[in-house]
């Protein structure tokens, strides 16, 4: 297990070194001059000096390979640098500015989805073909195939602007969440509770299930001690897969909603040309991605018994 | 339907009353627009305006822009929705006004020497920071050589290299002296050089004063939160009497349909970045519940096409593609009439430099075929003109997922085609785009762009030069490179104007871009604001008035 840790450890950090390497390329791919951006659209004399002055600030004057080297030197110690666009201000602070925004927006969503699509898909599962089956199904394909961006908007219109009920955008309040909530909340659900039935289904049709029945154990004991355990399993995968996505995937929805979270400060600067600012955001995330799979992945072996035997034979 | 929105024919000499300028192009725009809505607009708000009573203390008023506003520094903020916030933290020296008019501001009066060399102005006294100590003449030289100093990364240290020394004779008094003639200087670098106070900014830096701004404006900084929204207060003690509202906040709302949203709920008194044209139409037309401002855009829509372009590069082919070119069926159909016509790289807002008598180009595919004989280019058997075995074919590229603007490049191909022109369409980002162009490896393009008329001054330093930063179409002109030097230091108006219309001339007939139209510039407010200008030409400096305004109870 000690090994089998290291190893993994060992990767992960190969891993984050390369997307390090991919990402600081990728971002420098973008076409475009973010000085251009930096001074905008106006009419008024702009001198070589100062532009020369302004890319030597922002280090834009030096080698790509010296540019990659001191981002580096300083993402080991902790310090994503300062913005381009946002001038001078620390990446670090922009990103644990919008970080909570983001996770929280994601985490309520989640909470929802789990909360509502288990029990749901679970009865749907064990109820297959009845009305409530099809109501499930139906809707959580409505879910899935709605743009989010459509059913945002939409939902602006109808309690923002028709009933009134809520603020059409930001963040002024705790009202600002409830809408951008329910739409992550209607994908993640239909997802899961899409899942949460398939899984059902496919075990109620297992010899193990027919073998408790024969043995004469109700229906009850027989969904909630066998079959529900069991069907829980890839549901789990498909939550920690959303964890491990917990800060991104929502770059529309802030958009639509005005709101400060992560998605949006990494949409605006890969379009502002804010080369640390996207740099940053897309190491932290893929650092989370790899812990996350670690993570789980070390759970896995913990719980289940052959792949703990797997482990311990290499 | 008779498209007829040119500038009335008096508009060059300047002797056209504006608002009767802004009146009758307004009335000409409500009969082209498909919707009619503008006709009775600018009455119709007068009569709201002399209704109102007197000013009422109190409230906040809310605006709603597209982008964060990145930084509080004088000295980079750029674009319309963070200089909005700059209007109410500063001040300069002088101040261009909604009417394109030079007010005093900081300074109450100013001399310029015959040789245009000398800059001397007296400073108003009195006049308060936010933390309550004066303004005088040392603060105005600390902001003029710090934000001119390249070194500083400000975006607007250009605007001061004509400087060549700053002098303080006494706290009320700074006079600039130029190392050239610079006609721009009041217009551009005394309206543009916001005033910071010497002792806060050096103490505390630039760093730190660009998130804890102190300014002398009618409003101090409360709130800033970039990506969410900035919220001003009001400045009890500024100098032109405290402002009738309390609270002046900018909300950040990238959506358009949700600005629109916000504006329709009543969340929001104005939008400092338009929405969709349909929206800005109905806003308009609904005359009950907001007050809206329509003038022309600065920036030209217009398609660059690369003059280094070996097909693109021929006068007569660019030409060509102008007569090919139903413009008025643009501003119809894709901007529902709400647009003037362009004639040439100047809008007819800038009534002052405005050149009327320039070569036209009336639909006429006849004319664009024959231009295009003419330099060689001959029918090919598959509707595509060619000459010595190459086809004349380019490609326009269009700024990646641009709704409102593509379908302009789609009518303008088909059109194109009928005379035997090959564009194909082509997409990647604005900032692709532009690189592409300077390089050589974009052929065309289509978006807005200001060709002239900043704070309404007629010069575009990075745009028609030769060697222009922004000169996106690479056009070289060694006439109009004369001629922006020598309207540069010609400190005469009317001289100087000489100098710009020959090159409105010369922008018109060698066609470096297909020149379309300048969008109308929407600036809408709810009725319950009063207290706003009767008119404007350049609507985003009504922002500039916002202490005057106050909010009906």
């Amino acid at each position: 297990m000690g090994r089998y840790l290291i190893a993994r450890l060992f990767q992960g950090i190969l891993v984050v070194l390369l997307i390090s390497l991919i990402t600081f390329i990728i971002v420098r791919l973008i076409p475009g001059d973010p000085v251009d951006l930096l001074l905008g659209e106006g009419q008024v004399p702009i001198t070589e000096a100062q532009v020369e002055a302004i890319r030597r600030q922002w280090g834009l004057d030096r080698p790509l390979w010296e540019q990659y080297l001191t981002w580096m030197g300083k993402m080991l110690t902790g310090n994503f640098g300062t913005s381009i666009i946002r001038t001078g201000v620390p990446v670090n602070r922009m990103i644990w500015e919008a970080v909570p925004v983001t996770a929280l927006l994601n985490l309520l969503a989640l909470g929802i989805a789990i909360a509502v699509a288990i029990p749901a898909g679970i009865i749907a599962g064990a109820r297959r073909n009845s009305w409530f089956d099809y109501l499930l199904t139906g809707g959580s394909t409505l879910g899935i195939a709605l743009p989010n961006f459509w059913l945002g908007l939409m939902l602006i219109v109808v309690f923002g602007v028709m009933l009134r009920w809520l603020p059409p955008f930001g963040l002024r309040s705790w009202q600002g969440y409830i809408l951008p909530v329910v739409v992550l909340a209607t994908e993640q659900m239909a997802m899961l509770a899409r899942v949460m039935r398939g899984a059902m289904i496919e075990i109620l049709n297992q010899d193990y299930i027919k073998t408790a029945r024969s043995k004469g154990l109700s229906d009850r004991a027989i969904l909630f001690g066998h079959a529900v355990p069991n069907a829980l399993l890839p549901v789990v995968t498909v939550i920690g897969f959303r964890i491990a996505f917990l800060l991104s995937g929502t770059i529309i929805i802030e958009s639509v909603f005005a709101l400060p979270g992560i998605g949006r400060l990494l949409y605006d600067s890969v379009f502002r040309l804010d080369y640390q600012v996207a740099q940053a955001i897309v190491m932290v995330l893929s650092i989370l991605v790899v812990v996350v799979n670690l993570l789980t992945d070390l759970t896995y072996a913990a719980i289940d018994p052959r792949l703990r035997l797997l482990a311990r034979s290499r | 339907m008779v498209y007829s929105r040119r500038p009335p024919s008096g508009a060059r000499a300047g002797f056209v009353r504006r608002r009767d300028f802004l009146k009758r192009s307004l009335l000409m725009g409500a009969a082209a627009s498909s919707s009619g809505a503008l006709l009775s607009l600018l009455a119709s708000h007068d009569e709201a305006q002399s209704q109102s009573s007197t000013p009422v203390r109190g409230g906040t008023f809310v605006a709603v822009g597209h982008q964060e506003v990145p930084t509080l520094s004088p000295g980079k903020a750029v674009g319309n929705v963070p200089l909005f916030i700059m209007y109410q933290l500063y001040d300069g020296l002088v101040d261009v006004d909604e009417n394109f008019e030079v007010q005093p501001a900081l300074a109450e009066s100013w001399e310029i020497s015959d040789d245009g060399l000398t800059y001397t102005f007296k400073l108003r006294k009195g006049v308060l920071f936010h933390d309550g100590v004066e303004m005088t003449s040392e603060d105005v030289k600390y902001t003029y050589e710090f934000y001119g100093d390249p070194e500083s990364g400000s975006t607007i240290s250009g605007q001061a290299a004509d400087i060549e020394s700053i002098d303080t004779p006494d706290p009320y008094t700074v006079v600039f002296t130029l190392s050239q003639p610079n006609a721009t200087f009041l217009r551009i670098t005394a309206t543009n050089y916001y005033i910071v106070p010497k002792h806060y900014h050096e103490e505390v830096g630039e760093e730190v004063f660009e998130t804890r701004p102190i300014g002398t404006g009618a409003f101090k900084l409360k709130e800033w939160r970039p990506a969410e929204f900035t919220e001003l207060e009001a400045f009890d003690d500024h100098f032109r009497g405290r402002p009738n509202i309390d609270i002046l906040r900018q909300e950040i709302v990238p959506e358009a349909s949700v600005r629109a949203i916000a504006m329709e709920t009543g969340q929001a008194d104005t939008m400092t970045w338009p929405p969709l044209i349909e929206d800005n139409l109905r806003f308009a037309a609904d005359t009950e519940n907001f007050t809206t401002f329509v003038s022309s855009s600065l920036s030209v829509n217009h398609f660059p096409l690369n003059n280094n372009h070996p097909i693109l590069s021929d006068k007569r082919v660019r030409q060509a593609m102008m007569y090919a070119f139903d413009r008025p069926r643009q501003i119809n159909d894709v901007q529902q009439g709400a647009a003037t016509l362009a004639t040439s790289n100047l809008s007819p807002s800038l009534v002052q430099w405005f050149e009327a008598m320039v070569t036209t180009y009336d639909y006429n595919p006849a004319k664009a075929e024959e231009l295009l004989e003419e330099a060689g280019w001959t029918m090919g058997s598959d509707g595509i003109r060619e000459k010595d075995g190459q086809k004349l074919t380019f490609t326009c590229t269009t700024i990646t997922g641009d709704q409102a603007r593509r379908p302009q490049a789609e009518i303008l191909q088909q059109q194109l085609l009928a005379v035997g022109i090959d564009m194909q369409l082509s997409e990647a980002p604005i900032t692709a785009i532009q690189t592409g162009l300077r390089n050589n490896t974009v052929d065309a393009s289509l978006f807005n762009w200001n060709y002239g008329g900043t704070n309404g001054d007629p010069d575009a330093p990075t745009t028609l030069p030769s060697d222009g930063r922004s000169n996106w179409s690479n056009f070289a002109n060694a006439r109009v490179d004369e001629l922006l030097k020598l309207g540069r230091q010609e400190v005469d108006p009317e001289r100087r104007a000489e100098y710009y219309r020959e090159i409105q001339r010369i922008v018109a007939d060698e066609v470096p871009f297909l020149f379309v139209m300048y969008w109308d510039w929407f600036n809408i407010f709810s009725s319950r604001i009063k207290g706003l200008p009767k008119s404007a030409l350049a609507g985003d400096f009504i922002y500039k008035k916002l202490h005057e305004i106050w909010i009906e109870a």
